[in-house]
């Protein structure tokens, strides 16, 4: 243990500062989800969320930015022609005696000529478009646009909590969330329960061929997922599973490789004093078990829920295959919803969710880690 | 057998039977026979077709192939001992008396709490060659011209590294709870001898957490072989295939070739590379991982 | 140890019961499910057309009404080979254009041809190309939702300030160059004003001052967006198979095309392009390089004029073909298309049909359409579908697609592995690692040996069926 006002220094410095590296990125999610969706990709990142808006007629109109004009011109109706009742920015070069260039489309042709328009509002260059900002992304409604000098724009620092209830809206949130415990806590419980139980019989019993299967476990967590994945498509499909969400509970309920290599390691360590001694007064093997061990090994255990409880929260494999009705999906999966290819992804909504699907296990962390602290305390382990 | 080597046969077996019935069905079945498959054309929908070792000649003379090898190769070189390090000082910082631990261990775990969809995004921001924050903090520290990350062909891979290197936060707990099992005794004896930090770190706490670390290590081995998510989302493989990893090869050759068989004939590659550094790390943890039980 | 029997009997017990079969549906009515890999408003406007649908009642042969169910899948490619395997494949699913080929030729889709005569759709009914697409080996494997073309967008802004007449497109490549020369734009250091690359070119020890100038503007880069590069060739007069059992990466047209992407290369330099490069944000993002100024002209889809709408409302843009080597060639373009496909395995094919076929009539192809902002693969268009279509350009496009000279995704079995190839050699080249022709022939070498092998397989599987 350092010592000293010093040593203690270095460390929190050192701490902090690693703390901010490690941070950022939770940090980003949640700044990003509080924002409206033109914010969330700019180059350079911007880590304030902010609002626009400008007086107009007397009223605050919440606006986005668009682009900025590099050119004089005017924002106009057209008045005649095929184009007639649009309304468009048009640069002075192409405006001659309240007339302007524009291109037509007759039949099948792009053709292009003077038409009269209505001139609405002069636009110096350098002014800065804002577009009024519609609820959605995709409205139905035109929304309004205009130009405005920079100076005319108010800037003001806003969270856009509404994205948390956009989320609701866009995706069943809460059933996702249901599914997903459901393969959490069945997966949690039951492979707790069984790899510690045969991470016993690889850790104290000495039996033949022990060894040998052993290295076919430990070997087994080294077969890409890739590989096994179509076969054990089969599998399920054999058991009429394929759909449901047993797949992505089941087979953990009989242990799992890296949990059982975890605890076996664990095991180890327990002196074999301790069990011989009850061995002596009579225990059986299930009983040094249950009675011994496992009240011994509370933090491994803790360790061991816990990375799979974050193993089947996060899972995404897994429900990309074997989920393929939408009432059964998890959050991993439902969070892709947010993502798509022409219409580009909806980072802000993408990220509240996101944000609600790390928040908990962030608590349940904040939590367990005391259990570990506990847990290694009452282990008795130091003689 | 004797009978009590017999006992304790039926007793192994009773407590690992669970695990042998879900390891035959959930493990050995798939594995067999994506052995099997190694031998055939097999594109998933049709049937397998025998066609002898084919697939394994083909694999020796397709140059992507030993580039996806070569490049996971340097991965794994360098992030076994550069996470070792990493992870076992934040873990050691992690393990100190002060104020707010709880809060602290916490955000040290965040990273492996964040999508990795989200994670790999943001990454790809920090390592941008002109806004990137990394870039940034460079020229701030004087290093004139940095690199363009993920853009560049030397540079990619490291990249890939040090985010990696982020996303420690599973293997830091691991170590954490291995250095609160060393007994407090052993360090206050050592003090009294006067003992310097780094002997105490040499002498008594690398001994007694070494489980810990064959279990990190080996874990690190088979990640580091199998990492595919952060290129499939940032680089695709790219640039020039500088981070082509054999995950992702695999991965294209599966499912976008559909080529099963060959697939199949590159995991048993990986499979069997994976056992030969495994049983090397297993025979020098012989000598040297200490258990307390054993 | 009785306890942990039985527990473990218990368990197994509990889990026993707890696996269920998929329930069936009401009796009267069949439900179709249909796999759609969009998200966003062209979901949004594909479930219009599902709810026009299942609005209108339909019936099969026993008279039981159909019912379709949209879900958004997302890596449809790998999720329907999966399900496929599986057994459990979806009805109707939403495809790319290259999944047809490969997925047909390993036998994971149903061939439509019998209810296409019983239908009595024909292939008078669409543009050529679009049943190209659906076209393997004889057999007609699906048909089109929408489709798209790509063209020429040029920023007409940038146009007018480099002195172009913002109306007027380049008619061949090499007009093309001198135009994007003229719009790239050199900052050198200690002066305010930019020239352009065009005017630097005629000082002499021109490329010592582009070394240390900053481009901050470019008419063209090859890399921006950078999507399918493997197709360049065509618009050199190049292929890059002859349709039946040879490669031809190393074509001239090819190699003439990998050579004119390395003069960009050459003429702007690798690194300045780098870092000008990398200053672009996300592409679906404001600071997308064409949407943001920083680059005059690109080759996108007819889909760009969603982005533009979104994150560039106002914008003064055009488009047009992209021109040709030397003008030689008219109106080149890739055309591609969402193909709605049965897979094997479906629980109800004809019901299936049924549906696409809808989608597939004039109503309610332009609703679809005009929802994800797309021209219609179908000869038939109403006046109404164009005036109502928000994209100015979107007859450009609908030429596009109608020219003899509109190419598709190349329909081999080992198209994906063509293509990392191909994309490999892009970069090399663009990164001037590699002589074009020399990295053409070695790919062409490595997927002539990968064509023959595929062939020899199907050909033995042939012998075998």
């Amino acid at each position: 243990m350092p010592q000293g006002k010093g040593i203690k220094f270095i460390t929190y410095l050192a701490l902090t500062a690693c703390s901010v590296v490690f941070a950022l990125p939770f940090a980003w999610v949640i700044v990003t989800s509080l924002k409206p969706v033109e914010q969330t990709m700019t180059m350079p990142p911007t880590w304030i969320p902010k609002t626009y808006y400008i007086e107009s007629a007397g009223k605050k109109l919440e606006v986005k930015k668009g682009i900025v004009t590099h050119e004089a011109g005017a924002i106009l109706t057209v008045e005649e022609g095929p184009r007639e009742g649009e309304r468009l920015f048009v640069p002075n070069s192409q405006l001659k005696d309240g007339k302007a260039l524009l291109q037509v489309q007759i039949a099948d042709k792009v053709v292009q000529g003077y038409y009269p328009v209505d001139i609405e509002k002069e636009v110096q260059p350098g002014w800065i478009q804002v577009i009024e900002k519609l609820p959605a992304q995709y409205e139905k409604t035109e929304p309004y646009w205009t130009f405005v000098p920079p100076g005319k724009i108010v800037e003001k620092v806003k969270f856009w909590l509404r994205n948390y209830l956009d989320v609701f809206v866009k995706i069943p949130f809460l059933n996702y969330a249901k599914n997903t415990l459901i393969v959490c806590i069945l997966g949690v419980i039951g492979t707790t329960f069984t790899s510690a139980l045969v991470a016993y019989g690889f850790a104290r019993i000495r039996w033949k061929g022990r060894d040998f299967i052993f290295m076919l476990t430990l070997s087994s967590m080294m077969i890409p997922f890739a590989v096994v994945m179509v076969p054990l498509y089969g599998v399920f499909k054999a058991f009429g599973w394929i759909g449901t969400l047993q797949p992505l509970w089941f087979p953990y309920v009989f242990g799992t490789a890296f949990n059982i290599f975890l605890l076996k390691q664990f095991f180890m360590t327990i002196p074999r004093d301790l069990t011989d001694a009850a061995r002596v007064d009579g225990c059986n093997e299930f009983e040094i078990f249950w009675r011994i061990i496992l009240p011994l090994s509370k933090p491994a255990l803790t360790v061991v829920a816990l990375f799979h409880f974050l193993y089947a929260w996060n899972d995404f494999m897994g429900p990309l295959i074997f989920l393929t009705n939408k009432d059964t999906y998890t959050l991993s999966l439902g969070l892709q919803v947010f993502q798509s290819q022409h219409g580009g992804t909806e980072w802000h909504l993408l990220m509240a969710a996101s944000a609600m699907v790390i928040l908990p296990i962030l608590v349940m962390f904040f939590f367990a880690q005391k259990t570990f602290i506990q847990g290694v305390a009452l282990t008795g382990l130091k003689e | 057998m004797t009978k009590e080597e017999k006992r304790e046969f039926i007793k192994g077996i009773l407590f690992t039977s669970p695990w042998l019935i879900g390891f035959s069905i959930f493990v050995i079945y798939p594995v067999v026979a994506s052995f099997c498959y190694s031998f055939c054309y097999y594109s998933v929908i049709q049937p397998p077709r025998f066609i002898g070792l084919l697939n394994y000649k083909d694999l020796l003379t397709d140059p992507i192939f030993w580039k996806s090898l070569w490049n996971t190769f340097y991965f794994v070189i360098f992030m076994i001992p550069l996470g070792f390090v990493a992870s076992l000082s934040l873990a050691m910082l992690l393990n100190t008396k002060v104020r707010g631990m709880a809060f602290y261990r916490m955000i040290f775990f965040v990273p492996s709490l964040v999508p990795m969809v989200a994670g790999s995004i943001l990454w790809m921001w920090i390592f941008n060659g002109e806004y990137g924050l990394l870039n940034n903090f460079l020229i701030k520290m004087g290093i004139p011209n940095p690199p363009n990350w993920l853009m560049d062909v030397n540079f990619a891979k490291p990249a890939i590294i040090i985010m990696s290197l982020w996303g420690l936060g599973q293997t830091i707990v691991i170590y954490l709870a291995g250095l609160q099992d060393v007994p407090v005794a052993l360090i206050e004896a050592a003090d009294l001898d006067g003992a310097n930090w780094f002997d105490k770190l040499w002498n008594i706490t690398i001994p007694m957490i070494s489980p810990v670390i064959y279990f990190n290590v080996i874990m690190a081995i088979i990640g580091g072989f199998q990492i595919f998510s952060q290129a499939y989302i940032m680089t695709g493989g790219g640039p020039q295939r500088s981070t082509t990893f054999y995950a992702l090869y695999l991965y294209q050759t599966a499912f976008e070739d559909l080529r099963m068989g060959y697939a199949s004939a590159m995991a048993w590659i990986l499979f069997v590379v994976i056992l030969i550094l495994t049983m090397l790390v297993q025979r020098i943890s012989k000598e040297s991982v200490y258990y307390h039980g054993g | 140890m009785k306890k942990l029997v039985v527990f473990l009997f218990a368990t197994f017990l509990a889990f026993q019961s707890a696996g269920c079969a998929d329930k069936e549906q009401n009796s009267d009515t069949v439900k179709v499910t249909y796999w759609e890999k969009w998200s966003g408003f062209e979901a949004d406007a594909m479930q219009a057309v599902i709810d026009l649908f299942n609005s209108r009642k339909f019936r099969n042969k026993d008279g039981k009404m159909i019912r379709v169910e949209m879900s958004t899948v997302s890596e449809i490619d790998r999720r329907l080979l999966t399900a496929v395997a599986g057994g459990n494949p979806p009805d109707v699913a939403g495809v790319w254009t290259w999944i047809v080929t490969t997925y047909a030729e390993k036998g994971a889709l149903l061939p439509i041809d019998d209810h296409l005569r019983e239908a009595a759709i024909t292939e008078d009914r669409y543009i050529p190309v679009f049943w190209e697409i659906c076209r393997y080996k004889g057999k007609m494997w699906g048909l089109p939702s929408t489709p798209a073309s790509v063209a020429l967008h040029w920023n007409k802004r940038l146009f007018r300030e480099a002195g172009l007449d913002p109306n007027t497109p380049p008619l061949s490549i090499q007009e093309f160059d001198e135009m994007a020369e003229k719009l790239t734009l050199i900052k050198l250091p200690g002066q305010d004003k930019a020239i352009s690359f065009y005017e630097l070119k005629t000082r002499t020890n021109y490329k010592n001052l582009l070394g240390q100038g900053m481009i901050i503007q470019m008419g063209f880069l090859p890399s921006e967006p950078g999507w399918w590069p493997w197709s360049w060739g065509y618009w050199f007069g190049g292929k890059l198979w002859d349709g039946k059992e040879k490669v031809t990466a190393d074509g001239p047209g090819n190699v003439k095309a990998y050579e004119w992407i390395r003069s960009y290369s050459e003429k702007y330099g690798v690194e300045n392009i780098k870092r000008f490069s990398s200053s672009f944000g996300a592409f679906a993002s404001p600071q997308n390089a064409f949407l943001s100024s920083k680059v005059a002209m690109v080759r996108e889809g007819v889909w760009m004029y969603n982005f533009i709408d979104k994150y560039a409302t106002g914008m003064d843009w055009a488009a047009a073909p992209f021109p040709s080597d030397g003008g030689k060639l008219k109106d080149v373009t890739y055309a591609e298309a969402d193909i709605l496909v049965i897979p094997r395995g479906a629980r109800h094919p004809g019901e299936a049909f049924k549906f696409i076929s809808f989608v597939n009539t004039q109503e309610a192809m332009e609703l679809l359409c005009e929802g994800q902002r797309k021209f219609t693969p179908l000869k038939n268009v109403s006046e109404d579908f164009y005036a109502r279509h928000k994209n100015p350009y979107i007859r450009v496009f609908r030429a596009l697609a109608e020219s003899p000279n509109a190419f598709i995704t190349p329909k081999m079995v080992i198209w994906q592995e063509y293509l990392r190839e191909l994309n490999f050699a892009y970069e090399m080249t663009r990164d001037l690692k590699a002589e074009p022709k020399k990295i053409l022939s070695d790919v062409n070498k490595t997927m002539q040996k990968r064509l023959e092998r595929e062939l020899e397989m199907s050909k033995r599987s042939g012998e075998k069926r």
